[in-house]
Formats: C-alpha cells, sequence, structure tokens
C-alpha cells in the first residue's frame, strides 16, 4: 500500500530557478527509500518540503491518500506524523535524555515508559539522566533516532544521520537501525550522499540531479 | 504626533523664540556636537589603542575600568562638577587650604558653562567609543600591522596611518551614539544653564505653556537625531566589510615597562577618575557629611517607585521583545520584523520629546476613547512604563537577537516535526535556551530606566518621585547633599550593564585564554 505519495512537485526559492522539479514518487508502507545525489541538488529540500518545513510552489504531496499540501493548502509540521533526524541531532541542550524522548509524547500516559523502551531498544538506556552535551556523538545519534521514533510517527525522514560519526561507529549503527527499522515495520526516508551506506539501508534507492529524478546509475 | 506640529500653525512665540533664543539654542547644541565628538573620540580611541596593544601592569583592570563612567548619567557628573568646582567647592577649598589662600582665591574656573558641559558629556560618553574601537582594534589582523611596521611606519605613525583610518566606521557608529545622546540630555545643560534644543523645548512648555511651539521645537531637534541615526545605520553596515579577514592572526601585545607603563596607565585611568571615581566619591563624602539621614522616608518612596517602575518596564518590554522576535522567526512576519525596526528607533528619541509625544497621544486617547476623561491615561503610570519601553525596546531586541541567532533552527525543525509550534515551541524550547538573554535584557532596561530623566519628569504622576527626579530636584535646588543619597544608587544600579558587558569582553579575549 502506498504511503506517501508525490506528484507533479516543484519547488523554488527564487521564482527562476527550481531547486526541485516535476518530482513524482510514490513510497509503500514499510518501505526504506534512500534518496542519493551530489551537495545542493535538492535532496535535502525534498525531505523538508515533504516535512512540511518548506512549501512546494507547485504540486500535491499525499500521506496515507490524504493530501498533506498542494498549492492552496497545506498541513503544518506538527499535524503531518512525521519524524525527523538530521545530522546534528539537534537535541534539546536544556533537556536530558530522557526528557528529549519524552518531548513528542508529552500528551501520552504511557510516556516513561515508552521513551525507556525506545532508549532500550538503541541500547542507551542508562544515559536517560545524562544531558546531551555529556554523551558522545554516537550516543546522541540514537537518542535522536529513539526521539524521532517514540512518537511513532507515519513516515521517518533522516537528513544525513550518520555522516558526522567515524567509519566503526556509523556501520554499527547501520546494522542495528536498519534491524529495528525493520522490525517495527517503519517507512522510512534518508538523504544520503553515501553510495554503500544508501544501499545497505535501503530496499530502493532514487537518484536525485539539479533537483530532478534522474534514472538510476 | 511630533512631527506633525510642524504642519500645524505657527504661534506667535516663534517670533520671541526667532528673535531671542533660537540661534542661541542651535550654536549651542552645535558647539556641544564639535566639542563632545573631538574630545570623546580622542579619549575612547586612544584608550582603546592602549589597551589593545600594549601590555603593562593595571591593563586587565583598566580594560574592563574604562567602562566604568557609562554608569554615571552625565546629569549626575554635572552636579558633582560644580559641587567640586564651584568657588566654595571641595577643589577650591582644598587649594585655599593647602597654600593658606584668602577665601577669595579661586584656582578652579567656573566650569558652569559650555566648556564644563563639554568635559561632562566627554568623560561620560566615551565609553561608547571606546568599546567599538577596542573590538575593532581587536579585530585587526597582525599581519596587516606587521606589513607596516615592514613599510617603515613607527608605532605611532600605525595608530593613525592604519588602525585609525581601518576602524573609521566602526568609530562612526560608536560617535553617533554619544551625539545622540549629547543632544537628546537634558538634565546636565538644565543644571549648567546652557540654552539647547531641549531645555527650550521645556522652558517653552512649562515656562510658555505653549505645548504646540514646544513640539515644533522638538520636531527640529528630532530631524537632527533623525539625520545621526541614519549615519550610524550606514557606518555600521561599513563596519562588516572591516571586521576581520580570512587571514586574521591575532595581535601581539607590546610589553611596557617602567615610566612608559606608568605612563600608559595614567592617560587610561584620567577618563576613569573624572568619569566615575570623582563623581562617585564626591557623592559619597556628601552623603556622610549629611550624617547618613538622608536614609528617609521620602529616599525609599523614591527608591521603591523606581525599583518598581524599572523592573514593570523591563519585563515588559524583555517579553515585548522575546514575543517579536520568536513571530519574526516562526512566522517570518514582514509586520513583526518592521515592527521591531520601528520600536528599536524609539532608542533615538530624545527622553523629552518622547515624553512630549506621548502627552499628546494620550490625551487623544482620554479625550477621544475613553469617555472624554482628561486623566485616565494622561499622567498615570502607563504613561511613564509607555515611554520607558519605546526607550529600551532596542536594549532588550539586541539581546534577543543575538540569544535567537545562537539557537540553531534545526531545534525548531526538530521540535515541529514533534508536535510542537507556537506558545509551546516558545515556552518549551526558546524560553529555557533564553533564559540568560531574558534576564539580561531585564537589567540592562532597569538600569537605562533608573537613569532615564526628562521623560520621568514630565510623565510622572503628581508627587510621584523616582531617583532621577529626586536627585534632579534637589540638585535644582543646590541641595547637593541631599541629591547624594538618590545619585549614588542611581550609579549602582549603573553599574550592572558594565558588569554583564565587562563578562562579553573578557569571553571575547579567544587568543588571551
Amino acid at each position: 500500500m502506498t504511503i506517501l505519495e508525490i506528484k507533479n512537485l516543484h519547488h523554488t526559492y527564487d521564482n527562476e530557478n527550481y531547486a526541485l522539479e516535476d518530482i513524482n514518487l510514490s513510497i509503500n508502507d514499510g518501505e526504506i527509500v534512500s534518496i542519493l545525489g551530489p551537495s545542493g541538488c535538492g535532496k535535502t529540500t525534498l525531505l523538508r518540503v515533504i516535512a512540511g518545513l518548506e512549501r512546494q510552489s507547485k504540486g500535491t504531496i499525499k500521506i496515507n491518500e490524504q493530501i498533506i499540501s498542494n498549492e492552496k493548502f497545506m498541513i503544518p509540521p506538527e499535524k503531518r506524523s512525521i519524524g525527523l533526524v538530521v545530522q546534528d541531532k539537534a537535541l534539546f541542550p536544556h533537556l536530558n535524555v530522557i526528557n528529549n524522548v519524552i518531548f513528542g509524547i508529552q500528551k501520552n500516559k504511557e510516556k516513561y515508559n515508552l521513551a525507556k523502551n525506545y532508549l532500550d531498544i538503541f541500547k542507551v538506556e542508562e544515559l536517560a539522566d545524562k544531558y546531551p552535551h555529556e554523551i558522545s556523538g554516537g550516543e546522541q545519534q540514537r537518542v535522536a533516532l529513539a526521539r524521532a521514533m517514540a512518537p511513532h510517527p507515519n513516515i521517518l525522514l533522516l537528513d544525513e544521520p550518520f555522516s558526522a560519526l567515524d567509519q566503526s561507529l556509523k556501520s554499527e549503527l547501520h546494522h542495528e537501525t536498519k534491524k529495528i527499522f525493520k522490525e517495527k515495520g517503519l517507512t522510512v526516508v534518508i538523504v544520503s550522499h553515501d553510495k554503500d551506506e544508501a544501499k545497505f539501508l535501503s530496499d530502493r534507492l532514487i537518484y536525485i540531479e539539479d533537483g530532478k529524478i534522474s534514472p538510476q546509475k | 504626533m511630533v512631527l506633525a506640529s510642524l504642519l500645524g500653525d505657527y504661534s506667535d512665540n516663534w517670533a520671541h523664540l526667532y528673535d531671542y533664543v533660537l540661534v542661541d539654542y542651535i550654536s549651542n547644541t552645535l558647539y556641544l556636537i564639535i566639542g563632545v565628538s573631538l574630545l570623546s573620540l580622542l579619549i575612547g580611541t586612544v584608550t582603546a589603542w592602549i589597551v589593545t596593544t600594549y601590555d603593562f601592569f593595571g591593563k586587565r583592570f583598566l580594560e574592563w575600568a574604562l567602562i566604568l563612567p557609562l554608569a554615571t548619567p552625565p546629569y549626575i557628573l554635572a552636579y558633582t562638577f560644580t559641587g567640586f568646582f564651584d568657588a566654595f567647592g571641595t577643589a577650591n577649598n582644598f587649594i585655599r587650604d593647602i597654600f593658606s589662600l584668602d577665601q577669595s582665591f579661586i584656582f578652579f574656573p567656573n566650569i558652569r558653562n559650555i566648556y564644563g558641559a563639554v568635559i561632562v558629556f566627554s568623560f561620560t560618553l566615551y565609553p561608547y567609543i571606546y568599546l567599538v574601537s577596542r573590538s575593532a582594534f581587536l579585530n585587526q589582523s597582525r599581519s596587516m600591522l606587521e606589513a607596516g611596521r615592514m613599510l617603515g611606519l613607527s608605532q605611532f605613525e600605525i595608530f593613525y596611518k592604519l588602525s585609525l583610518p581601518i576602524i573609521r566606521p566602526a568609530v562612526i557608529g560608536g560617535l553617533m551614539l554619544v551625539i545622540m545622546e549629547t543632544i537628546s540630555d537634558f538634565g546636565a545643560v538644565d543644571h549648567f544653564a546652557i540654552q539647547t534644543f531641549t531645555t527650550g523645548v521645556f522652558r517653552t512648555w512649562h515656562g510658555m505653556y505653549d505645548l504646540k511651539t514646544a513640539m515644533q521645537l522638538a520636531s527640529i531637534l528630532l530631524i537632527f537625531v533623525a539625520t545621526f541615526v541614519w549615519i550610524e545605520k550606514i557606518s555600521r553596515k561599513k563596519a562588516l566589510y572591516t571586521s576581520g579577514t580570512s587571514t586574521f592572526k591575532p595581535t601581539k601585545k607590546i610589553k611596557l615597562l617602567k615610566y612608559k607603563a606608568f605612563i600608559s596607565f595614567f592617560i587610561c585611568f584620567i577618563p576613569i577618575l573624572i568619569g566615575f571615581i570623582l563623581p562617585i566619591t564626591e557623592l559619597i563624602i556628601w552623603a556622610i557629611s549629611y550624617n547618613l539621614s538622608f536614609f528617609n522616608e521620602k529616599f525609599l518612596l523614591a527608591a521603591m517607585n523606581t525599583i518598581l517602575l524599572s523592573i514593570t518596564a523591563a519585563v515588559l518590554c524583555a517579553s515585548i521583545a522575546l514575543i517579536i522576535n520568536f513571530s519574526i522567526r516562526f512566522k517570518k512576519y514582514r509586520f513583526s520584523n518592521f515592527l521591531s525596526s520601528f520600536l528599536s528607533l524609539g532608542y533615538a528619541v530624545p527622553g523629552l520629546i518622547l515624553a512630549v509625544g506621548i502627552v499628546q497621544l494620550f490625551a487623544l486617547i482620554d479625550q477621544n476613547i475613553l469617555f472624554n476623561s482628561d486623566i485616565i491615561l494622561t499622567g498615570s503610570i502607563v504613561g511613564l512604563i509607555f515611554a520607558y519601553i519605546i526607550k529600551s525596546y532596542a536594549l532588550a531586541n539586541s539581546t534577543f537577537e543575538s540569544g535567537f541567532q545562537r539557537i540553531s533552527t534545526n531545534l525548531d525543525d526538530s521540535a515541529r516535526t514533534l508536535k510542537s509550534s507556537g506558545w509551546n515551541l516558545l515556552s518549551r524550547v526558546h524560553l529555557p535556551l533564553l533564559k540568560t538573554s531574558f534576564l539580561t535584557s531585564i537589567l540592562m532596561v532597569t538600569s537605562e530606566v533608573v537613569k532615564e530623566l526628562p521623560a520621568t519628569l514630565i510623565l510622572r504622576p503628581f508627587n510621584f518621585d523616582t531617583l532621577a527626579v529626586a536627585t534632579y530636584i534637589y540638585a535644582a535646588e543646590e541641595r547637593m547633599f541631599q541629591a547624594a543619597a538618590p545619585a549614588i544608587a542611581i550609579m549602582l544600579v549603573g553599574l550592572i550593564p558594565i558588569i554583564l558587558l565587562t563578562k562579553m569582553i573578557s569571553s571575547s579575549r579567544p587568543m588571551d585564554k
């Protein structure tokens, strides 16, 4: 079943040059898709448009067959049920690890257990009381993943999530996260410039060049 | 409101003003601007150059102590100067006592004139130039200065041929602040009986009871101010090009010893002595000779009014600045951007003109909207707080602007995908991270409000005294001993932003760590 559907999507920042041009894409439930391309090709812009952090100039985005944005209408990011993890992790520096994970599930009665469960899945449960600056980069990335997954988003978007980590940490996290994503049946869209990483993590690769989807290389 | 008065009728008082005082207003204001600019430029740039170029005993102390005179409002230095240098003031008495001279002998000349005013303004306002010059000198690349040395320039030639021209745009920005403060001042020129635009506006309004002409005079002053604001804005843009280069190497300090170290220390110490140590010492002597009986009900009431007013205004001002800056960041509203820039101009509007405008505006609201009454807003604390917020918004705004810049927008993006936006985002993410900015802006605004004299004098409710008003009234009646206690309190509160600035200065010295 298609969970994310993008039709005729265009995006421009200056009304002249397209950052994204005629993007058509559909992603199935539980699928892991990587978007590959050189820097500045528009892959991060695509992710931000899907998340609702940018509004496209033209085109339609549907999630579960419901329109979430087109030229006239747009559901804000906080109401889209989409998770996001970025390269610099963006953990809230004033909250400890457990409260970072609880941030998005504040209204859930089981929030503590749920958060602990996710910390456990990502093997960082013993860091629950630590603050982001007290833990390593790899640990921060695990917390960021736990935080994004805790609210059970429809789709999880990852923007170069592992690029700031060293090689051994990367491969360790690659194995673990892929396993977790598959176990949970999550739909994941990963933006990456690392072809090997993308190949390992995902079921399908999409190439973007100059804002357009290009045939597979 | 004030500028609109230029389009209205011109009363007969204009003929009187034109014939007798307008030339004085213009010439005195211009003399003040020229004198204060030259002297404060000299003090500000030379001291900044000395503390950034040389290393000598006491340099660390001087580096932050040179900002201390910012805590002294010009009117308080004017009061202490008259007490100190008057015919029977502390200084002349001291000279007579030492040399056993006759009572008619006067060593120090009268300082209640334009030269005295130039000294008063220069020694209290030069820190604006010192601060920008210091950071501009610090940002100068060592390789550029070394190239100057290799091309045969002496240390002094490097100062005026290389360093000074390069920091010029930054210094002009600081100078414009000095000029704006000088022409906005009311307390000091009033005490020295110098006829300037501000005293003219006050006299026309409260002496001739001609608000319309007062507003027309104020408009001319406002046009002056607008010109300086404009120059300041341009120089700020230019300053960007000169701060730092890609090949930046911090300058290495030259170590000074013996008499050279002493001379450098002495040059930098004089402005601190005149702008801070002298007035505070004189005030303390006055307070003590008054047998500490200043600690009376009247003083406590004025202090309490001041605290209440300044904290209310500061909290409101900080909250408004926070909300406007948040809406600029979160919603990217053009209107919020415009509102913020517009309110930021308030700092440049002289307190007196602000008061005139607010009185007019509130009278209009009172009469037309609030049941034809004269008293609901006019002459109430609301007017005062309103004036303080407009006057200090720029301070709070700049604190939040830099605070928000330090928060990565990735945090906002993550928070939004975690169902947090609007007030929720502000209270759960931004506010906890901006606690320091919030506190800093409250302290900065508090200290600004405590010092503000002309707006308070005009807008305060009947019989409502603050520390600044109490100081002004006592000084106007030449009751200096009684003026001492509130003046000391004002200076102490004025130290708060200086302590904050000192912290920022010590953290702006990466190469020393």
